[in-house]
């Protein structure tokens, strides 16, 4: 023992009122200075943007979204496009990785097969999709070729195009994402509530499921902002004049085809802020569910 | 599920898990067994004898490879741990973190569909009998590791199971703690009146609470006896080793007469007593360090002499190690004073020197 560790010679620390800096957060700077650089300067600049339109008052391009027929819509399409994108992904994604859970051939074999729609990029998912689900397509194809349905399939340029799209796309992404989740519960957890009395649903339903929920709202947030930007798949395989004309195209028209960066900026805004809505309601329903460690004790 | 029962009686069970290139070994070789009513016994072995394994096996975690468990007359390897209703402590406690200490304590009561009004008294009841009345609204995280391992105690304990099972349940503990612990298990046990059943490495921990310890090693039951049994007459050298049988001498056999076994090697010969059959000239005797005797009056059979090479401090007394006048070196456990370099003599009664094939 250090003769400092014995009562009455040691010094109160005078260090500790006070932390000393710590060089380690220079670190930080390259960082920090990518994202002033990267993210915020580019948002700060649109927001600025968005309030000095060509003509009229600096709120004239909000007035203009929300007055004009086919600008003010696009939330509603896009929205009727990515929650159910993100409910699907989140709703189906959970009950497989849950199965998935014990670790063994089929969580890897399951995990690469998924892993691969991520790596293509939405451009080709749409590009296999116009070939497989078109009217020409092989799912057209075959279903005649067995006498299942000899209409025509209509999968591609219209909502279902894009929605399928986006489960493709975003699948994946919600099942790794709660895979990780999952496999990070002890599960020496649902066996002492197995020998509880608790049957397989049970456990799912309260012991799980609980302490799953702020997982899942975090991956619903993820999944829902990346369906939300929806962009190339309402192009490539909906129907962008009409029932997919999702806030992006708008966007993208506004500042591509009119030439009228300042609106382009307005609608990117509002873009973000109903997604910031979306996100909000959804991580604040976390606050109901316990966040913390999710073992059982001493590892 | 039923609450009471007379006997719980394991038949030959066996499990089997992959190994190294495919093949399988047994964790778990045939262990048979009755368990009474009333009874505390404890599974005692080194980290993979299939202690743990044979719990598992018994709660319901693990299914069988062979063999069966029957309760009375109902078998129950087949059924879910869900349906077995054998309440289980964990080692690393297993508590829901989500719940509260008293939510989980009420989940067995919950998932059995007793009514919410009857819970609350027997929760309350659970809570008391591990001493823990005011932490029922606390969260799992803002108890210490003992106040957690006594609220896995009380979930276990409520349901009033026939058996409980435990899983070293105080492997996590400071010693101060694991003796008070040890001391509240037994209490508890008493006060239920069912059957324990109880894993550990620690002989200490089976000797002061068993009524029966069952020692392993390698899946397979090595010895099954009450406390003094084990201790005192261990059925081989391995579970002698695990006693505390810290010295092993192989020597060779000079002669046996009735129990009496007279061994040689070197300048030494030893009468010890034969505990199994010996099937070569090649004999181990295994003997405890604090039943050697310092001092050898000339008379005494058994003595040996060497030279003090170590001393370890242990309070009350020292362990002190010796070389003898052959190099065989021996551990002694003595309150007699001595220093490294001293002239030793010891002995050992023929009675406590206990011959094991080698």
């Amino acid at each position: 023992m250090s003769a400092a560790a014995l009562p009455g010679t040691g010094q109160p620390t005078k260090a500790a009122s006070r932390p000393a800096f710590d060089r380690a957060l220079l670190l930080a700077i390259p960082a920090t200075l990518f994202m002033l650089m990267l993210f915020v300067y580019p948002f700060l600049y649109g927001l600025w943007l968005s309030f000095v339109p060509a003509k009229g008052g600096p709120l004239a391009n909000y007035h203009t979204f929300f007055t004009t027929s086919d600008l003010w819509p696009t939330i509603g399409t896009t929205l009727k496009l990515a929650l159910p994108a993100t409910v699907i992904n989140v709703g189906v994604a959970l009950p497989i990785a849950f199965r998935m859970r014990v670790r063994g051939r089929w969580q890897r074999i399951v995990t690469t097969l998924l892993v691969v729609p991520i790596t293509l990029g939405t451009v080709l998912i749409a590009e296999g999709m116009l070939n497989y689900f078109g009217p020409k397509g092989w799912l057209s194809h075959a279903l005649q070729l067995v006498h299942f349905y000899d209409g025509p399939i209509r999968l591609t340029h219209n909502y279902w195009g894009v929605l399928i799209s986006l489960v493709i796309s975003g699948f994946p992404f919600a099942f790794l994402l709660i895979l990780s989740y999952v496999t990070g519960i002890d599960p020496v957890l649902a066996r002492a509530a197995a020998t509880l009395g608790a049957g397989s649903f049970a456990r799912f339903r309260h012991i799980y499921l609980p302490l799953l929920a702020p997982g899942l709202a975090m991956c619903f947030c993820l999944a829902f902002v990346q369906a939300f930007s929806v962009f190339p798949s309402a192009v490539l395989v909906g129907a962008p004049a009409g029932p997919t004309r999702v806030i992006s195209i708008a966007a993208y028209q506004a500042a591509f085809e009119q030439y009228d960066y300042s609106l382009a900026s307005a609608i990117a805004m509002i873009m973000g802020f109903v997604q910031l809505v979306i996100v909000a309601a959804v991580l604040s329903l976390r606050g109901f569910f316990y966040r913390g460690p999710v073992a059982g004790g001493k590892g | 599920m039923r609450h009471d029962f007379r006997e719980l009686k394991l038949e030959r069970v066996t499990r089997h898990f992959a190994g190294a290139g495919g093949h399988a070994f047994a964790a778990l070789d045939e262990l048979t067994m009755t368990i009474r009513r009333g009874e505390f016994v404890a599974l005692l072995g080194p980290s993979g004898c299939g202690k743990s394994t044979a719990l598992n096996c018994i709660a319901g975690l693990l299914s069988l490879s062979g063999g069966a468990i029957c309760l009375d007359e109902l078998r129950i390897d087949t059924l879910p741990p869900e349906k077995r209703g054998f309440g289980m402590v964990f080692q690393n406690y297993a508590l829901f973190p989500h719940m509260t200490v008293e939510r989980n304590v009420g989940f067995g009561l919950r998932m059995r569909g007793v009514p919410a009004a009857e819970i609350a008294p027997r929760v309350a009841r659970a809570l008391a009998l591990v001493q823990l009345g005011g932490q029922a609204a606390k969260l799992p995280g803002q108890l210490s590791g003992g106040q957690q391992q006594r609220v896995a105690i009380a979930r276990a304990i409520v349901i009033e199971p026939p058996l409980v099972l435990m899983d070293e349940p105080l492997s996590n503990l400071d010693a101060k703690l694991r003796i008070e612990t040890r001391a509240e298990i037994r209490r508890i046990h008493g006060e239920l009146g069912r059957a324990t059943i109880y894993v550990t490495h620690d002989q200490d921990e089976a000797l002061s609470l068993a009524d029966r310890i069952v020692v392993m090693r390698d899946g397979v039951v090595q010895q099954i006896g009450s406390p003094q049994q084990i201790y005192a007459q261990p059925a081989n050298l391995h579970v002698a080793r695990f006693m505390g049988y810290r010295n092993v001498l192989e020597l060779d056999v000079a002669g046996v007469t009735g129990d009496r076994v007279e061994l040689a090697g070197g300048p030494m010969r030893i009468v010890g007593t034969l505990r199994q059959a010996l099937g070569s000239r090649r004999a181990a005797v295994a003997i405890r360090p604090e039943e050697l005797v310092v001092g050898a009056p000339d008379n005494v059979a058994n003595a040996v002499r060497g030279r003090v090479t170590g001393v370890e401090y242990g309070g009350r007394d020292s362990l002190i190690e010796v070389t003898l006048d052959g190099g065989v070196r021996l551990l002694v456990r003595s309150d007699a004073r001595a220093a490294r370099g001293d002239a030793i003599a010891l002995s050992i009664p023929p009675e406590r020197a206990l011959v094991y094939p080698a």
